[in-house]
Order: C-alpha cells, then sequence, then structure tokens
C-alpha cells in the first residue's frame, strides 16, 4: 500500500481542474464585459469638462453676446416665412375658384400676380425692413467667429505642449508658441457698437410698425383669420425688442458658466449641431425624442401583433399550425438588419408615401406625407424585428401558466375564449409586460434600420402638428453613433459627446432590462 | 394477478340513478384506456371509484364533464353516458352547459390568483351575472356549505393563494358549488392534504351529500370506507366491482377486489 490516496487525488485534481475551467471563463466574461463598460465610461466622462470649456468659450469670445442678436434676426425671417406660406395659400386659394367654373370667380396666372401685387409689395419690404441689423450683425459675427478661432488655437497649442511635456520633450514644449488672448480688449468695438445696434434696431421696429399700419388687401378673404395671427405675433416680435436691449446691456463677459449647464445643455440641448462656423451643441433631446419616437412607433405595431400571435399560438392553434407559426416567425429574427433597412429604403418607403397619397385616406392629419423615410417608416421594420421577441417571451409566459387554472376554469363552465381572457391573460400579464419591455430595449438599441430609414434630420419633430409628427423624418442615437464615429478625430469634444450618447443608451437599456426582471421576478413570487 | 380480469357483470339498477354508464369503451389514440364500463351512480349518495394506479378511474370521472375533450386524442369508442337520461355526447349536449351542471374539484387544489371572493364567484361571472347582493349571497352560502365562511369571512377580497392547502381545497369546493351543480366530482381531493385537513373535508363531502351527487375517486381505502355509500372497484380499465361500500369492504364478491382491499397488491 503505497499510496491509498492515489485515486482519490487524481480525482480531487480533475475536479479542481473543471472547477477552474469553468469558473475561469465565467471570470473572463466578466471582465471583458466590465472593461467594456469602463473603456465606455472612461472615454465619456471627459465630455463633460470638454462642453463646460466650449460653454465657456462660447460666453467669452462674446458668441452668446452676438447670438442673441441672431436670435432676433432669426425671429425675423421665420415671420418672413409665414408671410411667404400666406402668399401660397392666397395663390392656391385662387387657382381653385379658377377651376370651379361654375362660379365664374376663375382667375388665370397673371390676374393671379396681379391680384397678390399689393402684398407681394407688404411682404417685399417686410423682408427688407431688416436689412440694416442683419448687416451689422453678420459682420460682428464674422468678428467673434475670429475671436473664438483665436481661442481654439490656443487651446490646442496648450493641448500639444502638455503633450510634448508628458512625453518629456521639454525644449519642443517651450517653442510652442501659446499667445495670451484678451478676451474684453478683442470684444470692446463689439460691444462699444451697442449705439450702432440700438439705431438699427430703433429704425428697423420703426419700419416694422408703419407696414403693420397699412396692412394689404388680402387676394383669399378667408386666410384673413392667418394673417391676423401674423400680425399678432409681429407685435409679439416688436414687444420683445426692449427685452432683447436689456439683455444685451446686461450681459456680461466674465460671468461664471455654472459647471452643472455642462450637463444639462447636454441631456436637455434641443441642438445637436456639429461641424459649424459658428458654435458646435451637443443636446441630445432631438435624437433621444428620434428614439424613444421610432421605438414607440414599433411598439405600437409590434405589441398587438407580437403577443396575439403569441395567445393564437399557445391556446388556439392546431398542433400543425404551431409547427408552422412558431418558427416561421422566430426566422424573422434571423435576418440581418441592413437587409430589413434595405427593404426599407427600396420598397416599404415609396410604398408608404403612394399609399398615403391616395384620395379616400387624405382625411389622416399628415396625409399625404412627404418625406419617403421617416420616423413611421423605421418603426414599421423596427415593429418586424421587436415581433419575434415579444412573440417568443409572451408565448412561454401564457405557457407558464399552470395547466390546473386552465382547467378549473373549463370545469366551471367557462368558454375557451372566457379562460383565456379572464384566467390566462391576467395570469401572464407580467410575462407579457415583461416581453414588451425587452421588445422596447430590442427596438432602441437597433441601429442599422434607423440608420438607413428614419430619414436622419436632427430635430425634434414638431408635435404641435399631432399625429402627423410620426411622419417626420428624425435622428436616432443608435444612428448618430453609427454616422458619425467614424469621422471624428479621438479625442475631440464631438467624440466624447458620441460617447456619452453611447452611454445614455447604456443606461436606457440597462434600466429597461432591470425593470423586465424585476417584474418577471415578481410574477413568479406570486404564482408559487 | 397477470391475466387479465373479465367484466363483472352488471349491477343492479338503482332507483334513482344520476349518472348512467353504458357498455363504455374509451381510447387515448390507440390505447384503449376503459373496457365496457356499465355502472350507475346513484342520486344523493356518495360514490367512491377506488383502484390502482391507471386503472381508468380518473379518466371515467372525466368523461362525466367531457374535460376528456381537452385531450386531443381522446374519444369514446363505444357505448353511452346517460346524466339525468341524457346522452351527454349527444349532438345537442354543449359540453360548456354540462360543465355547469356537473362541477369538478382537482387532486391539486387551484384557486384562481384572483381574492377569494372573485374565485367563489367565478363561475357566476363568466355566466355574464353582476348583481353584486346576489353574488354576496352566493359567495356566503357557498363558502358556509364549504365550511370555510368562519376562516375567511373577514378577508374576502384576499388572494385565494394565501389560503393553507386545506383551506385552498375547500375554496375550489365552494367555487364548484357556487354554480349550483347537480353533480360534484372530485378527482383524489385529499391526496394533498394532511390528516386534520382531510377529514374536514371528508365531513364537507358528507354534508354536501344532502345537496348533490357525489363521486369521488381515491386512492385511500380508508377515505372510501368512511365517507362513500357505494364503492366502485376498477382494474385495468374494467369495472371490476360495485356495491355498496360495507358489502365490499367486508364481504367483496370478486377475489380481486378482496385483494387490493386488503392491501396484496395495488
Amino acid at each position: 500500500m503505497k499510496n491509498p490516496n492515489r485515486f482519490d487525488r487524481k480525482r480531487l485534481r480533475i475536479d479542481h481542474f473543471i472547477q477552474w475551467f469553468f469558473g475561469s471563463n465565467a471570470l473572463l466574461a466578466i471582465i471583458v464585459l466590465a472593461l467594456i463598460t469602463l473603456f465606455l465610461f472612461r472615454e465619456g466622462a471627459e465630455f463633460f469638462p470638454q462642453n463646460l470649456q466650449n460653454l465657456r468659450n462660447y460666453r467669452l469670445a462674446g458668441l452668446e453676446y452676438v447670438g442673441i442678436m441672431r436670435d432676433q434676426i432669426e425671429a425675423h425671417t421665420s415671420l418672413n416665412r409665414s408671410l411667404q406660406d400666406l402668399r401660397l395659400r392666397q395663390s392656391n386659394a385662387l387657382l381653385k375658384r379658377q377651376s370651379n367654373a361654375l362660379l365664374k370667380l376663375g382667375k388665370t396666372p397673371e390676374q393671379i400676380s396681379t391680384a397678390l401685387v399689393p402684398f407681394d409689395a407688404f411682404a417685399a419690404s417686410f423682408d427688407s425692413s431688416v436689412e440694416e441689423l442683419r448687416g451689422l450683425v453678420s459682420e460682428w459675427t464674422d468678428a467673434v467667429s475670429e475671436i473664438k478661432d483665436k481661442a481654439k488655437l490656443r487651446e490646442d497649442a496648450l493641448q500639444q505642449r502638455q503633450f510634448l511635456l508628458k512625453e518629456g520633450k521639454r525644449a519642443e514644449a517651450d517653442a510652442v508658441r501659446v499667445t495670451q488672448i484678451d478676451f474684453a480688449a478683442e470684444l470692446a468695438p463689439i460691444r462699444s457698437g451697442f449705439p450702432l445696434y440700438r439705431k438699427a434696431s430703433v429704425a428697423f421696429r420703426g419700419k416694422i410698425e408703419t407696414l403693420l399700419l397699412q396692412p394689404p388687401p388680402l387676394a383669399a378673404r378667408e386666410l384673413q383669420p392667418r394673417f391676423e395671427q401674423f400680425q399678432k405675433a409681429a407685435r409679439a416680435y416688436l414687444a420683445s425688442f426692449p427685452a432683447t436691449e436689456r439683455q444685451l446691456a446686461k450681459w456680461e463677459q466674465f460671468a461664471p458658466v455654472p459647471w452643472h449647464r455642462a450637463v444639462t445643455s447636454f441631456l436637455f440641448g434641443k441642438e445637436w449641431i456639429t461641424n459649424s462656423f459658428w458654435q458646435d451643441w451637443y443636446g441630445v433631446l432631438p435624437l433621444l425624442t428620434g428614439s424613444v419616437l421610432v421605438a414607440a412607433i414599433a411598439l405600437a405595431i409590434a405589441v398587438p401583433l407580437g403577443v396575439c400571435a403569441a395567445i393564437y399560438v399557445s391556446e388556439l392553434a392546431t398542433p400543425l399550425e404551431q409547427q408552422l407559426i412558431k418558427p416561421y416567425i422566430e426566422f424573422i429574427s434571423a435576418i440581418p438588419s441592413v437587409v430589413i433597412g434595405f427593404f426599407g429604403v427600396a420598397v416599404l418607403g415609396e410604398r408608404l408615401r403612394e399609399l398615403t397619397q391616395w384620395q379616400a385616406l387624405s382625411w389622416i392629419s399628415g396625409f399625404p406625407i412627404s418625406e419617403r423615410l421617416n420616423a413611421f417608416t423605421a418603426g414599421c421594420l423596427l415593429a418586424l424585428m421587436a415581433v419575434p421577441t415579444i412573440f417568443s417571451l409572451a408565448e412561454d409566459a401564457i405557457n407558464s401558466v399552470p395547466r390546473a387554472f386552465k382547467e378549473a376554469s373549463y370545469a366551471l363552465g367557462a368558454t375557451r375564449l372566457q379562460t383565456m381572457f379572464r384566467i390566462l391573460i391576467p395570469a401572464s400579464l407580467s410575462g407579457i409586460v415583461s416581453a414588451v419591455l425587452l421588445g422596447f430595449g430590442r427596438v432602441i438599441g437597433e441601429t442599422m434600420v434607423v440608420l438607413l430609414c428614419a430619414g436622419n434630420r436632427i430635430a425634434i419633430p414638431d408635435f404641435t402638428q399631432g399625429l402627423s409628427a410620426v411622419f417626420q423624418p428624425v435622428h436616432t442615437m443608435t444612428g448618430i453613433v453609427a454616422q458619425e464615429l467614424g469621422e471624428v478625430p479621438n479625442g475631440t469634444i464631438h467624440y466624447r459627446a458620441l460617447f456619452m450618447v453611447g452611454l445614455l443608451l447604456f443606461f436606457l437599456a440597462l434600466g429597461i432590462n432591470w425593470l423586465a426582471q424585476g417584474i418577471v421576478r415578481r410574477y413568479k413570487i406570486s404564482a408559487g | 394477478m397477470d391475466e387479465i380480469p373479465k367484466t363483472a357483470a352488471p349491477p343492479e339498477p338503482v332507483a334513482h340513478a344520476a349518472i348512467e354508464v353504458d357498455h363504455l369503451d374509451f381510447f387515448y389514440g390507440d390505447h384503449q384506456a376503459l373496457y365496457d364500463i356499465h355502472l350507475q351512480i346513484p342520486a344523493h349518495k356518495v360514490t367512491a371509484f377506488i383502484g390502482p394506479s391507471g386503472c381508468g378511474k380518473s379518466t371515467l370521472l372525466r368523461c362525466f364533464n367531457r374535460m376528456n375533450d381537452l385531450v386531443p386524442v381522446a374519444r369514446i369508442g363505444h357505448g353511452q353516458v346517460r346524466i339525468h337520461g341524457t346522452d351527454i355526447y349527444g349532438p345537442k349536449v354543449d359540453p360548456i352547459e354540462l360543465r355547469k351542471r356537473v362541477g369538478m374539484v382537482f387532486q391539486k387544489s387551484n384557486p384562481f390568483p384572483k381574492s377569494i371572493y372573485e374565485n367563489v364567484i367565478y363561475g357566476l361571472r363568466i355566466q355574464g351575472r353582476t348583481n353584486r347582493n346576489e353574488l354576496d349571497e352566493v359567495v356566503e352560502r357557498s363558502l358556509r356549505q364549504a365550511a370555510l365562511w368562519d376562516e375567511v369571512k373577514d378577508r374576502l377580497h384576499e388572494s385565494g393563494l394565501g389560503l393553507s392547502g386545506g383551506q385552498q381545497q375547500r375554496l375550489c369546493i365552494a367555487r364548484a358549488i357556487a354554480v349550483e351543480p347537480e353533480i360534484i366530482l372530485m378527482d383524489e381531493p385529499c391526496s394533498a392534504l394532511d390528516p386534520i385537513a382531510t377529514s374536514k373535508v371528508e365531513e364537507l363531502i358528507f354534508d354536501l351529500k344532502k345537496l348533490y351527487t357525489i363521486v369521488i375517486v381515491t386512492h385511500n381505502m380508508q377515505q372510501a370506507g368512511r365517507c362513500s355509500d357505494v364503492t366502485a372497484f376498477f382494474y385495468l380499465g374494467k369495472l371490476i366491482e360495485m356495491d355498496r361500500t360495507e358489502k365490499i369492504f367486508t364481504n367483496p364478491g370478486e377475489k380481486q377486489t378482496e385483494d387490493y382491499i386488503t392491501g396484496r397488491f395495488g
């Protein structure tokens, strides 16, 4: 008996090895995931200081100051647009009368032009009333842009020097020239130009006031309310002038920018503007709205389809139907998303637009739609991708309702429908809800389809237009990352902003999964 | 006991038969589960079905309210089941209506994940009855009949799943009698209960027979002896013997019955 425990030891070693093998695999997976998360955080976190610096420069270089005037001019431009819209409506109204031959009120195109002469004159002088102010502001715009460029150069130089110092090349670092910028002095000529602005503004105001006193006769009487709306808006615009002036007078170049603005301007910023000559804005709101809108459309379509299909397959279908439907729906999830996106671009978008041009549907708001690729097109396709997820999970939930519930219900004289609606669906509701949530997670993280089919216009859809907002093109969080990340230089604020968008998506998906799991867990307790 | 037992001679007709089974053959697909069952179940009595597992007693029970319809491959080969003279597999019979008249209590208590109140009135709800007073009355009456009222009257709107096993089973009985069936089928109602809960349910069965005809499937010989008036012994899908319970337990006519009851097999 040399070694009585020899066999046991060997056994022990194999056990250890197996334990080690599986354990290390699990560990590796966790480490990799943790590293990815850490990388996301590290790259994204830098965004906030950079964004703060961005906002500070905006103020220091005077962009904010000139921006107030630019907003004033922008408001005038939008009033101008509504005048042009009014002109179009008038000429359309006249054309319609022309086609109504019985009434003999018709007018030829030449007659229409003649009829609109007074209005055109009014619109033209309204348009030109801003010229003086515009000239002034555009001059100053160029000036502050120059200051901003200088600040940018200085920052780049500073960065370069820091980099060289880090590398240990002291001599080269000292050679980098960092110019000092006296922001106050740079901006002084513009600030001292305030009386000029005031003069131009007063003259501008006077012109509009005189114009408003002599409203042109409208060629189409029924558009009078619209014109009155315009007049009201124009008066409100004029009334805002003193406030603008006060704002300009009160503006301080060296007022500190609070740090939380770096966060809020990202989370609640309504503009995502990059590579602009003026100022870059990284506000995630338009992208978030786009993502949520597309996902909501997708769910509105996919939830009834997926849940009803699940109920049908688990309760009503014959065994043959079950064998056909289940694999078929699950097969949809095997289609690569780029193929679905391709289908959307090539087929669905155009077909949808043709459908909306159909006269019988013209009563629906927003029809006919103008854009082929919009939130609705993308939503339809995403619905297709969410159906398998929702279907499979909802079917599991319904199947996991104990058979005893069903039998008890039947034994009490319930019909199949009653058993379904009173027992099966209530009992599996939490499972169905979590299926829907996971479907939402699937949809909000989808990239290819929205990139191809959502229209990629970075703007918050105009929800004041009601339901037709769903037919507007949008851009999404996933789409913007895929589109822009390849083109931005490493480490710039734009690059970091994209990482922040990724992080936001990460948290969104995390929250949804957490919620879904919580619901399932609670359901399990209540059924046990 | 290897040879296939022969079928017993038809028992003598009973005065008031609630259920009459007429030479019934029953199949699951190709497998024959019941062979030529011929018996009559007396009204307002408790009839016990005993026999080893897989002998077909539960299958026969489920023929009485057509629960077997839910099994896709189940079919009746030959014979009839009549309840109060009506062939329940006849073309004009609606199984939904039938199940309102023939209630069932299952082996494992299965209250719905709803409140106690909603559990009891489920059968009425699906019939579209909404009168609050009527429903309240039914809940109280059914729970009193099921000897559960005093235990739950203060928590009618709590979940039925919060009750103990015995209480859950009595709740299921209350749910079955709320729709006022004529017959109650019980498929091993006490097999998952402890002795105290079992004796409560047995007392209940004894009380309920004044109002309902009860058929109970059981594995427990003592239970069959204690609470049934008539006992039928099945073996391998055949009815071996059916008689008054005292007779079956004291002086069975067939040797197989005696062997089973005395515990020689089963």
